[in-house]
């Protein structure tokens, strides 16, 4: 009787319709809304042979779920502890699919069209098919692109859409039932503004100096990774809100070379100019120029030996080549002979070594023409 | 015979493509010794702290796996207060997991994969492992405050600028480390201040 009061707080819709207690029907309810459902147990009581019949409806959202419905058939002890297994699928598959089966009122198309007309077309980058994504670009008065996302959600325009820009600070728009794309638009470009400053900061950095770090910066990146000599480089961390102030400053390198820096930067610190560019100031006071960027002679790297990092040893060039055609690697007869004979997971037999390859792990043999290697 | 093929082109990389936030260069232009530097990670306890190494090379290289150990004392499960640490590619097989195919650069990488990631039930350090697993806001208190007294640059900047460039073999030397630590058996070397500043 106890289990009967527990699924009747758990799922109040859901009546006996027998008095064994073997058939269940009525309704289980997820997110506000009812699934008409029904559950025919065996004779014996035991879960993981009943029978659930669903709706149209509930059988559509579950469709995928089934095997996760059938595991918990055989590990619930009983109907109650299924029916809260039930319920959580329920919602998270409600959760997955949601956006499939509620369509959006045809005043939201009718609106989010409207809006694009007077925003103009030329803006539009992109506009996903469910026109639930709308992509915006702009450019700011130096001329560099930007994107702002513009996710939309079912309420718009009363509920404004969620913003997703490349910024290195909050973008956070005001909003008001009444106002369209045009005025996000319109906040979108005041922000470029007032960050033109920092990117003319960092713009002047990423051409004129080599950046070790981030390899492709993003609008968003305040840091940079600046080369000054060899094995030597500033970490400076830029306020986006004041670019032209002193960043802080990390020097990596030997203490040799970085403690005069250093010390220049402590003794200097005065000479500090809000009124220059960063770079500029960054020169004056470490009393350095930046290096421009070096190429290294990129001498083909797929043909060296992936040991010695070489192409000739000896007067032997790599021809040992792993077998497997996604990993080709080559070595040198001498360099895998070493390694793979140093390894306890190596077999030998007469002159072929069996191995593996030490880049891609498949098997490998290598045969071993001469003694004297 | 391959080693100096292998460090040539490694170091060249890691000048011009290094791996980020590690910088790595040769110790009074020695082939074998190599010191490297590494940033703390962002939202790690090591975070600002810029954490100096030592790279032995071994003549077998890179048949064998090069020798790295903490120079900057760090609270971390992993390394001890040799500054030794505890990571799988840094050993042969069978027990460790060294390849030809990983490198100076990769193996940097890994080591700053593992102090944001410390690996507590392989410890080094069995009370700061046990910190780790069971009082983790200690632990992290514990790590910032040794991050904050050790690798902070912003106090070697503050302090009186006595700094002196030494050339002798042994390393640089400071009148002010303030603990010392010797690497017994991963060094064959001298002891030396731990602190390089």
């Amino acid at each position: 009787m106890a289990g009967s009061g527990a699924l009747l707080r758990q799922c109040p819709l859901l009546l006996p319709q027998n008095r064994e207690r073997t058939a269940y029907e009525g309704f289980v309810t997820a997110q506000g809304r009812d699934f008409h459902i029904r559950i025919l147990l065996p004779m014996d009581f035991q879960l993981k042979n009943a029978r659930i019949e669903c709706s149209w409806h509930l059988k559509k959202i579950l469709h995928g779920y089934q095997h996760i419905l059938k595991q918990r058939l055989h590990s619930c002890p009983d109907l109650v502890s299924f029916m809260v297994e039930l319920k959580t699928v329920l919602e998270i598959a409600l959760k997955n699919t949601q956006d499939l089966h509620i369509p959006r009122p045809p005043e939201y198309y009718s609106c989010l069209v409207r809006d694009l007309e007077i925003l103009g077309w030329n803006k539009v980058v992109y506009v996903d098919t469910g026109l639930t994504t709308v992509k915006l670009k702009a450019e700011d008065s130096c001329g560099r692109q930007h994107l702002v996302t513009l996710k939309l959600n079912a309420k718009y325009p009363t509920e404004p859409p969620d913003c997703l820009v490349d910024f290195p600070v909050q973008f956070a728009i005001s909003w008001m039932p009444q106002n369209s794309l045009i005025d996000i638009y319109n906040q979108f470009l005041a922000a470029l503004e007032s960050l033109k400053e920092f990117w003319d900061a960092m713009d002047e950095i990423d051409g004129k100096t080599w950046v070790l770090e981030p390899e492709n910066p993003t609008r968003s990146a305040t840091s940079r990774r600046i080369a000054i000599g060899n094995n030597v480089s500033v970490n400076v961390e830029v306020d986006p809100r004041h670019p032209n102030m002193l960043p802080e400053c990390y020097f990596l390198g030997a203490d040799h070379v970085v403690n005069p820096l250093r010390i220049k930067l402590n003794n200097n610190m005065h000479l500090w100019d809000p009124e220059i560019s960063l770079l500029q100031n960054l020169k004056d006071v470490l009393e350095i120029d930046f290096p421009s960027r070096a190429v290294l002679e990129k001498s083909d790297f797929a043909k060296d030996c992936g040991i010695c990092y070489a192409y000739r040893l000896d007067g032997t060039t790599p021809d040992q080549v792993c077998d497997d055609p996604r990993c080709g690697q080559p070595y040198h007869r001498a360099c895998l002979y070493e390694w793979l004979q140093g390894l306890p997971s190596s077999r030998q037999s007469f002159n072929v070594i069996f191995g593996e390859c030490p880049y891609c792990n498949k098997p490998l043999t290598l045969k071993s023409s001469t003694k004297k290697l | 015979m391959q080693r100096a093929s292998r460090l040539k082109r490694e170091l060249s990389l890691l000048t011009t493509e290094p791996p980020p936030g590690i910088t790595c260069w040769q110790n009074e232009s020695q082939l074998d010794d190599l010191r490297a530097q590494i940033l703390g990670g962002a939202d790690t306890p090591y975070e600002k702290g810029i954490f100096n190494l030592e790279i032995v090379v071994p003549e077998r290289y890179p048949f064998e796996p090069p020798k790295i150990r903490f120079l900057t004392p760090i609270y971390h499960p992993n390394i001890d207060s040799a500054g030794r640490i505890c990571l799988d590619v840094l050993k042969l097989p069978p027990k460790g997991a060294w390849r030809p195919s990983l490198n100076i650069s990769t193996l940097l990488t890994s080591i700053q994969l593992l102090m944001a990631e410390p690996n507590p039930d392989d410890p080094l350090m069995a009370d700061i492992s046990s910190e780790y697993k069971y009082n983790k806001q200690l632990f992290l208190l514990n790590a910032r405050e040794w991050t904050e007294k050790y690798a902070s640059q912003q106090k070697k900047v503050s302090k009186p600028l006595e700094e002196k460039i030494n050339q002798s073999k042994t390393g640089t030397t400071n009148d002010s480390a303030v603990q010392k630590r010797k690497g017994s058996n991963i060094c064959k070397k001298e002891k030396k201040s731990r602190l390089d500043s």
